[in-house]
Order: structure tokens, then sequence, then C-alpha cells
């Protein structure tokens, strides 16, 4: 038995899973219908994909969930897993579960995949036979990963930068890629059974004030970490920044740089999608101004040429959105689309360049320290603030550096800290800003920038 | 292990001898030198190697005791106790300097005492209420790793300071390379004073290490040889202490440092050298009855000295410690046990118990602390591999 097969049983003899049947998952994935897979979708695209979120505890509701996706017009299901799944906390997901069964009232923020098993998940996932996109954030999703495979969901959410430093305090971040190089490990090996396991980048971040440069480094090494696993399709993504013009030079940017990337690694054979998400910062508590936000993404989603684009709702300032606003922000979303022909080709020669001597820059680096593996070398640039995301959470993000935006609300780097941004770009980035004013002032943009969508 | 090397390990009660091709255990004769005892069993085999390939670690005299006076239990305290651990030193007390006054002061002499609080732009912390304080204890070395701006009224107020660079940086990280270094070579000096150890480079040209220290450094390559799934935990028991080695994603209040691995010490839980304050701890843990119970033996299993009464006190030490580290009993961490994919033993206990009556305690453990049918794998490091795997290479 591989050492692989072995760590897969310790895991998979968890309390909480019940009787995981290996050869009987195998079976299914290899003969799974092909529109379960999200990278058939991709293949035979005709249309940007639409995706929303969304995630109920009781197997009940989230079913509700996906009739209403299905009568909107969707073409990916989400299923978002709870926050107590998240941390690997099975039993507290279970009580709640039990809890929110029986009073009708929703004690989890998700669906907690591992407990309903994938027995149970599988029926609701073959009945409907859309592909299902994992959402998660889990910096150990082993367990969670190999339910979803076996359930019939392929295309998995989450990386070990994109899901922890966002989201994470503590968590070892040495322990998250080693974990989920498992993850790409399973992905590439049911990948071969049937059509590819997709894997999808989470680009957001933060969602607050992350430069271009940081966000597409980050997208290209969770890119070349998972290809060098095996795994044939890969998404990766980034979410509306806030300047049309930044959100065009970025689609154009991540697209050339990682193409050129993966066949670096001579994994040129899998293909790449991009995907687009609708604004991911605070979002207005006027319901009408949070439409013409969610057009306004759709509208840059098309003009970058995205495979996919991820939803918002109208709601999203209120609270947990419901499934009907859910339902119409995919039927709004689909029109939008279906109205959008014949968008002109916009480029910024100066911008593109810019942002590509900055990626590269930090790519150099990355691939300069001396550790013997790329994942080792990517921790070693975190850990030496290489990378820097801002307002990171982590206790291993340098911090370090500070972004603002300027006139045109793109997004600029006034302190870069140790991350190795060329002295040009960095000159050409600050003199797009007003740094005349004093630091209080500076500290006041920022804090205005950070919300600037409200 | 890597060809031509000799690897040996002095334990409090046990040594054992690693060649390429084999690992022998002996019984200490307490009659003799460590070095003579050595030389007589295992005489041959260490003169078969040349001086530059015999390498030797020791936790036979238990390590150094510490005494930690910080200002807040979440950064200062805390960070100067994952130091102190992670460098073989065990903490007989901290000390929250607000509350000073009201901490009674420790019989025995302390080895080392470590002074800490503030970033380096805060000063005016410490006074007169710690120098009262260490004029009364009794310590033989004493250590300032908090804000810069206090070490010079220190320096002046406390003989023999030795101040070093703050563990706290400014954004609250831990900088933990300078009282590592310090703790250690203190360690290894103590390990040197002892006449037995001292004697033993007599046979090798190389430094001697703590064994804990060791161990640590084996834990990333510690699937090379066992089936060992992450997130695990390392549990060491042996004649003086127990000593519980974990991986870091077990615990929420984590630190970064260079090791992916943490480590407690149990200095009075051993089966041997401890064995009277092992029987009173678990004489106050409500649920020990209930064990022994469980095991078919009654508390007069405490008055004997036969091969099922250390069974039984190995038992003890097992359930103990897992107890520690879980939310009944609040020690330094509580880890996430219910998460753990993997349990590793190592030292004594693997030498006294089977599979079987691991893996019994282990369930009873999961059952009646933590309510749950949670069932770790349990790996038995029975030849003591774990510790001659630092030397790989």
């Amino acid at each position: 038995m591989s050492l692989l097969q072995e760590e897969r049983e310790i895991i998979l003899s968890n309390e909480h899973v019940d009787n995981f049947d290996f050869a009987e998952v195998e079976e299914f994935v290899k003969n799974a219908n092909k529109e379960l897979f999200i990278s058939h979708h991709f293949a035979q695209k005709k249309k940007m994909l639409v995706q929303p979120r969304g995630g109920f505890p009781t197997y009940k509701k989230q079913f509700a969930l996906n009739e209403f996706f299905v009568n909107a017009n969707v073409d990916v299901l989400p299923l978002t897993i709870d926050s107590n799944t998240r941390l690997n906390d099975y039993a507290t997901a279970k009580k709640m579960l039990r809890l929110s069964e029986e009073s009708e009232v929703d004690m989890l923020n998700g669906y907690p995949l591992v407990n309903h098993g994938y027995r149970t998940t599988r029926k609701m996932v073959t009945h409907f036979n859309k592909p299902v996109s994992l959402r998660h954030g889990t910096p150990d999703a082993r367990l969670l990963i190999e339910t979803a495979i076996a359930s019939g969901i392929f295309e998995i959410e989450g990386g070990p930068i994109t899901y922890l430093l966002p989201y994470s305090k503590n968590f070892p971040l040495d322990k998250a890629f080693l974990y989920w190089k498992y993850v790409e490990k399973v992905c590439a090996n049911y990948s071969k059974l049937n059509l590819p396991i997709n894997r999808e980048s989470f680009g957001p971040l933060t969602a607050t004030l992350v430069p271009p440069a940081i966000t597409i480094v980050i997208q290209l090494l969770e890119m070349l970490l998972s290809l060098e696993e095996g795994v044939k399709s890969f998404s990766v993504s980034f979410s509306q920044t806030g300047s049309m013009n930044q959100d065009i030079v970025m689609g154009h940017v991540i697209r050339k740089m990682a193409k050129k990337y993966a066949e670096s690694i001579n994994c040129g054979d899998a293909t790449i999608n991009l995907v687009y998400h609708q604004w991911m910062g605070a979002f207005p508590t006027n319901k009408d101004f949070a439409e013409q936000l969610i057009n306004m993404s759709t509208v840059i989603a098309s003009m970058v040429g995205a495979d996919k684009i991820i939803t918002k709702t109208r709601e999203e300032a209120s609270g947990i959105p419901t499934k009907e606003a859910n339902a119409k922000t995919v039927a709004n979303t689909q029109y939008t689309l279906g109205i959008l022909n014949g968008l002109p080709n916009i480029v910024d020669e100066e911008e593109e360049e810019i942002l590509t001597l900055e990626v590269e820059a930090i790519m150099e680096a990355v691939f300069n320290d001396p550790a013997d593996t790329l994942w080792r070398k990517v921790f070693n640039s975190i850990k030496n603030g290489t990378i820097d995301v801002p307002f990171s959470p982590h206790i291993i993000n340098h911090n370090e550096m500070i972004t603002i935006r300027d006139a045109n609300k793109n997004i600029r780097i006034i302190k870069r800290g140790n991350v190795p941004i060329p002295d040009r770009c960095f000159e050409y980035e600050k003199s797009k800003c007003d740094l005349t004013k004093d630091t209080t002032s500076i500290v006041n943009d920022i804090i205005h920038d950070i919300g600037i969508m409200q | 292990m890597s060809q031509n090397k000799l690897l040996i390990d002095i334990g409090s009660t046990n040594f054992k001898v690693a060649t390429p091709t084999n690992i022998e255990q002996h019984f200490r004769d307490f009659n003799k030198d460590i070095h003579d005892d050595l030389m007589y069993k295992c005489g041959d085999t260490i003169n078969s190697f040349d001086k530059d390939d015999v390498y030797i670690c020791s936790s036979a005299n238990g390590g150094l005791s510490t005494l930690i006076i910080g200002l807040t239990e979440s950064y200062s305290l805390k960070y100067a106790k994952n130091i102190a651990f992670n460098s073989g030193i065990n903490i007989i007390e901290t000390i929250l300097y607000q509350n000073i006054e009201d901490y009674s002061l420790p019989s025995d002499l302390i080895d080392v005492v470590i002074v800490v609080g503030g970033i380096n732009s805060k000063g005016g912390i410490f006074g007169k209420p710690l120098y009262n304080y260490l004029e009364n204890l009794k310590y033989s070395n004493i250590v300032y790793v908090g804000s810069e701006l206090e070490a010079e009224e220190l320096a002046k107020n406390i003989e023999h300071l030795v101040v070093l660079p703050n563990i706290i940086d400014n954004k609250l990280h831990i900088i933990e390379e300078n009282l590592k270094e310090y703790l250690t070579n203190l360690y290894q000096a103590d390990i040197e004073g002892k006449e037995d150890i001292k004697s033993l480079y007599d046979i090798t040209t190389n430094q001697i290490y703590s064994t804990p220290y060791i161990v640590n450094k084996t834990l990333p390559l510690i699937d090379a040889n066992f089936s060992v799934v992450d997130p695990f935990i390392l549990i060491d028991i042996g004649g003086a202490t127990t000593d519980i080695h974990y991986s870091k994603d077990l615990v929420d209040e984590n630190i970064v440092t260079e090791n992916e691995y943490d480590r407690l010490v149990f200095k009075k839980l051993g089966v041997y050298k401890s064995k009277e304050s092992l029987i009173f701890a678990a004489q106050n843990n409500e649920f020990t009855y209930e064990l022994l119970t469980h095991l078919k033996v009654t508390e007069n299993i405490f008055e004997e000295s036969s091969e099922k009464a250390l069974k039984v006190l190995m038992q003890l030490a097992l359930f103990l410690v897992l107890t520690k580290m879980s939310h009944y009993k609040q020690a330094y961490v509580n880890l996430k046990l219910l998460a753990i994919n993997s349990i590793v033993l190592t030292g004594g206990i693997t030498k006294v118990l089977n599979d079987d009556e691991v893996a019994d305690i282990i369930s009873f453990f999961y059952k009646k602390i933590l309510n749950s049918d949670h069932n770790p794998t349990v790996v038995m490091d029975k030849n003591y591999k774990i510790w001659t795997l630092a030397n790989k290479g």
C-alpha cells in the first residue's frame, strides 16, 4: 500500500465518517455523469458560467436552495461549508446540525458535509446533475475533500495561502502547505478516472486593498503547487478591485502569466481558467445601489473575459442572503451577460508593463529562495515578507506593505516592505498618489479606501 | 541512519546504543559511574568506532529548572514558556509581575530565572517588588529578555544579570533565537558539569546534546520510518520525566517559531525516579479509580513493585499526560485531541506495554474525558528508532 493510501485510510477512519468505501467511490467517480464536472463545461464553453454562493445546515434546506438556483438558470451550484467543519470540529457541527434539524433555526452558517456524509450528499448532487463547487476556507481540508469528491463534487476551491492568510491567525502555514499537497494528490488521482477535477484558487484574499501584483503572484504559486502534483484543470481568480482599468489589466496579465509559468514546469497541457468574483468588500446598505454594484461587476467580468463569475446579492450588507435573493442575483447576472455583446477590447500598455514587471520580480525572488521544494520556497517567502498580504490577520504575514487608492481608484503600493517591487515600478506607483499629505490624512484616506463602494 | 555512526542516549534509567545495524538497551547500574557502566556493557561496540563518529545525547539529569517572571499571560509569559520548553528546560513556576507579592517563594534552588515584559518602546515596567522577590529567591542564573528601555535599570539593581534582546518585537511576534541559545548553552554546561556526563567525552569528540532537543529535531523526519499521519503527538514516557511533542496545528494559540513542533515536559510523571509524584498525581485525579477498576487492580498496586505494577504505572502516566493536555485540566496548552490522527509512543513505555494495552488506555481516555469514540492510530517506537533519526545524513 502506498504511503498516501495509508494516510488516506487513517484520515477516513475518523469517528465522524461513516464507513468510507474506497472501491465504491472510485467506481462512482469513474462512471459519474460528465455534467457533474465543471471541467467539462469549461471545455464546452458557450458562455461565462454563473455561480452563486450559498449553504444551509440541513439537507432539506440545501436541497430547496439548489432547486431555487436551478430554476434561476444557475450554471454551477455552490456548497458553502459551515465554520465548525472548516476548523475540523466535526463534533460541534454534528450537535448544531441536530439542533438545526429539530428547531428549524439554522445553527450553522453552511452545510456540514462531513457529518451529512457522502452517501446522503451524493443523492442531492446527482439529483440536480449540475457541477457543484465546494466553498470552504479550511487549512486542513483532507477529510472534507475526500468526502466532497465521494459525493460527486468535482470542483474544489481553496489553497494553502488563499485559505489561510485571510481567514486564520494561528494555523501553521507550513502545515497548510502539506495538507493541501495531499488534497492536490487526491484530486490528481481521481482526475485520471474520468474528466479532470478542477481546482480553484481563492483570489480575493482579504478583499481589502490587495494590490494586483500580490494577488497574481499568489494565484500563480497556488497554480504551480497544484499542477506539480498532477492536477490538470485549474482556475485562477481575482475579485473586483474598485478600478475598472486595473481589473482589465489584471485579467490580461494573469492569463498571460499563468500560461507562461505553467509551461515553465512542463504543465502546458493543463487547462487554466479565469474566475472573477463580484465585489468582495463592504457592500452598500442601500439595496438598489448594491444591485448597481453587482451589475457593474458583471460588465467588468465580460470585459476581462472570465470563464466563470461568482455572484453576490443585494442583501449582502444586511446579513445572510435568503435563497430568493440568491436566485434573483443569478437570474439578473444571466440577463446582463445575455445583453453584453461586442465589448471593446481595452488595453493599457503602461499599466500592463508595470504589473508584469512587478509580478516577475516577486516570482523570481520566490524561485531564488534556496529551499529544495517549491512549497518551502513559498513558505519562506511569506515568512520573510517577499510576499505580503495587506490586512491579513495571520501572525506569519509581515503586514509591512501599505496600499492606498489613487484618484482613479486604482490600488497603489506606497510602502513596499520586503516585497521586491522594482524601483521603477515603485516610483510609478507612488507618482500616482498624493503623498504630500500628513500621515493622519493618509491614514484617513486608507480607511476611506477600504470601504470605497459604500 | 547514516553509515559508521554510533549513537548513544543516556536516560535516567536506561541507556541505548545504536549502531547502523542494531539498537541495544541496558538498564543502568546505579552503583557505577555512567561511563564505566557503559564501557562494561558495550565496550567492544564503542571501541570499534572512531571518537568522531560517536554521538551522545542525554536526559539523565532531568534538565534545568526555571522560574519566569513576566508582564502578561498572553505575550511575555507565553513566549518565554514556549522558548524554555523547546530548549529542554523545565518550568517550575511562572509569575505575573503585577501580582508578584502574592506568590510564595519556591524552596528549591532555581537554575535560571527569566524576566520578560514589554515592547522596546515601553519603559517604567519593573521596580522594587521585583528586587524584593529576587532578594529572597535562591537561583544560579538570571536573564532579562524584555523591553530594552528597562535593561539598564535592571542591570544596576540585579547582580550578574544577563541582558539579551527582547523576545517580543514591536509587532508582538516572538524572537526566540537569543534566549534559546542562552538556555541551550546553559543546559549543555549543566550536562557537562555533571561528573558522570563529563567523563563521556572520553569516548566522543562531538558535543553532547539533551535528548528532548534531539527528539524534537527528528519529528519532521518521523514519517520516513513510521506510518504517522499529521497532526500527531509523540509521547516519551521514561523513568524520570514524560515528554510530549506535538504538532502545532493542535493548538489555537500558536506562535511562529522555526519548529513545526512544540514540546512540553512533565518532570514529575516518570515511573521510576519520579514514581512517588506520579502516584500523587494519580490519586488526585477523579478518574484514576475508575481506571484502576477497568484494569482490574486496586490501589494496593501502588505499594507493589512487580511487573504488573510497572505496567499500571505506565498506563497511569499515559492517561495523566493525555488528561493534562485536554480541556479537563488546564496546562500550558490544551491540545485539540479530537483532531489527532496518530499517537506515537517512545521511551520505556514501549518496552512495558503492548499495543493492545496502550490502545485500551487511549480509548478509555477518549471515552471518559472527551466523551468521544475517536480512535487515533497508535504507533509504537519499540526499538528506540526515533531518537536516531536526527542523525540521518
